[in-house]
């Protein structure tokens, strides 16, 4: 019961630790990641790709109105799991960092520089009172200067560089079965493949190409790949 | 400008020639060694007027000495903190937009000078925050006589050492007639490794 307490007492601030150096309010906050769809990027050799799963709550939802999948400049999308009104704050910081790297440096933001700045502003609200974390988390893909990178950020706001990542529901299965399917030779269109049969191969049978949303990114830039094309990769 | 009691203050100015052009092994920059109050008497006639910003970039300074040390201490400062916040160096369009914008409401026009991947680089920056890239550029107020010299004998492909001939000669035909310019050349030769600031009496000791 005094675990309890202590529980109920550390966890009302984010800032606050608890005893044993945990902070719980980010730890929900990974939790409410977990909540939501899952999202899977992959990286080719020529690009990357990002791929969301779509639930569809009611047949006469417009699947077109869930965002995940989100261009942030040229050469960099990002794609979201958690809170969707929490990432599109982030989803918005991000397309301000990439115009003002635009603006200070003329040149654009690799995807590296896009995520370390996504998540110093992440970290932030885990640090400052009155307020709470980001209840969401990003995959950043981009290909700048030739390279297709791919990050991973989360409401703790630390990142990591992945060849193949998943985050929200189910995740961790997700991931194991990238680990055993990724071959890091594919271009854009195997990882398409894999990234979508991964998201779609967690489900029961219901799911289909209306409930994947998927991106690329590769030397041309991003572009969101229409119903027919998404058809064709399942 | 107006001091306290109403009579004109002299405000150190580097009078200046400063030149830039781009070699076939890198990039040179040169300039002369006078400051002077208002271009009418010699405050300082052994100026440094080219200072290094980056591991494989430079600038000249003229107009106001003060708004140049400013200029080159903040884009020192921005090149440095890039480096270190992302482990690669600032490429030269980075750095020249930068510059463009440190520069702009003040009263200097340096000459920035650079190597980077995409090889030798030379920008002039005006005070209205313009940046503008050429082959080789000269600036300050004897520049109209550095850019006669320069037009006649800058050619693409110099080696480093013709190319600090050239830059030095400009240099030094500009202090034969523009009051505000002289007491020998400073060049700085620029690689993609290094670049290296030396001092010379005439243009015949550059190479």
């Amino acid at each position: 019961m005094r675990g309890q307490d202590d529980r109920q007492a550390y966890d009302r601030g984010t800032s606050l630790f608890s005893p044993d150096g945990r902070l719980y309010q980010v730890e929900y906050a990974r939790e409410a990641v977990r909540r939501g769809g899952a999202s899977v990027g992959v990286r080719a050799t020529d690009g990357v790709v990002l791929a969301a799963e779509r639930r569809i709550r009611s047949p006469l939802l417009e699947p077109r109105s869930i965002e995940k999948l989100h261009k942030i400049d040229e050469h960099n999308g990002v794609a979201s799991a958690g809170h969707v009104a929490d990432a599109r704050q982030l989803v918005e910081e991000a397309r301000q960092t990439a115009q003002i790297e635009r603006l200070s440096y003329d040149q654009p933001i690799s995807p590296e520089q896009l995520t370390s700045e996504i998540s110093e502003h992440i970290q932030e609200f885990t640090q400052a009172g009155h307020t709470r974390p980001f209840g969401a988390a990003l995959l950043v893909g981009g290909y700048v200067d030739g390279r297709p990178q791919l990050f991973e950020t989360d409401p703790s706001g630390t990142s990591y560089e992945w060849q193949a990542i998943a985050i929200g529901g189910s995740s961790d299965e997700i991931e194991s079965t990238l680990e055993t399917e990724y071959d890091p030779e594919v271009n854009t269109d195997e990882a398409a493949e894999l990234a979508v049969s991964v998201l779609l191969d967690d489900e029961d049978d219901s799911m289909d190409a209306e409930n994947v949303s998927v991106a690329v990114i590769d030397e041309d830039g991003f572009r969101t790949l229409d119903r027919d094309a998404v058809e064709a990769l399942v | 400008m107006q001091s306290n009691d109403g009579s004109e203050t002299q405000i150190q100015k580097t009078g200046t020639t400063t030149v830039g052009l781009v070699t076939a092994d890198g990039v040179v920059l040169a300039a002369d060694r006078r400051a002077s109050l208002g271009g009418k008497f010699v405050s300082n006639k052994q100026a440094i007027k080219i200072e290094q910003v980056h591991p494989s970039a430079a600038v000249t300074m003229s107009g106001s000495v003060g708004g140049a040390q400013s200029f080159i201490r903040q884009l020192r400062s921005t090149a440095n903190l890039y480096e270190a916040r992302r482990g690669e160096q600032m490429g030269m369009d980075a750095l020249a937009q930068t510059a463009g914008r440190l520069l702009r409401g003040t009263r200097s026009m340096p000459v920035l000078g650079g190597v980077d991947e995409s090889g030798p680089r030379i920008f002039s920056i005006d005070p209205a925050g313009g940046v503008t890239e050429a082959p080789y550029t000269a600036s300050g107020s004897g520049m109209q006589l550095a850019i006669g010299v320069l037009e006649g004998r800058f050619e693409e492909g110099l080696s480093m050492d013709e190319g600090a001939t050239v830059a030095a000669k400009a240099v030094e035909s500009a202090t034969e007639r523009d009051t505000a310019s002289g007491n020998g050349i400073t060049v700085a030769r620029i690689t993609s490794e290094n670049v290296m600031i030396d001092s010379y009496t005439e243009s015949t000791e550059v190479a």
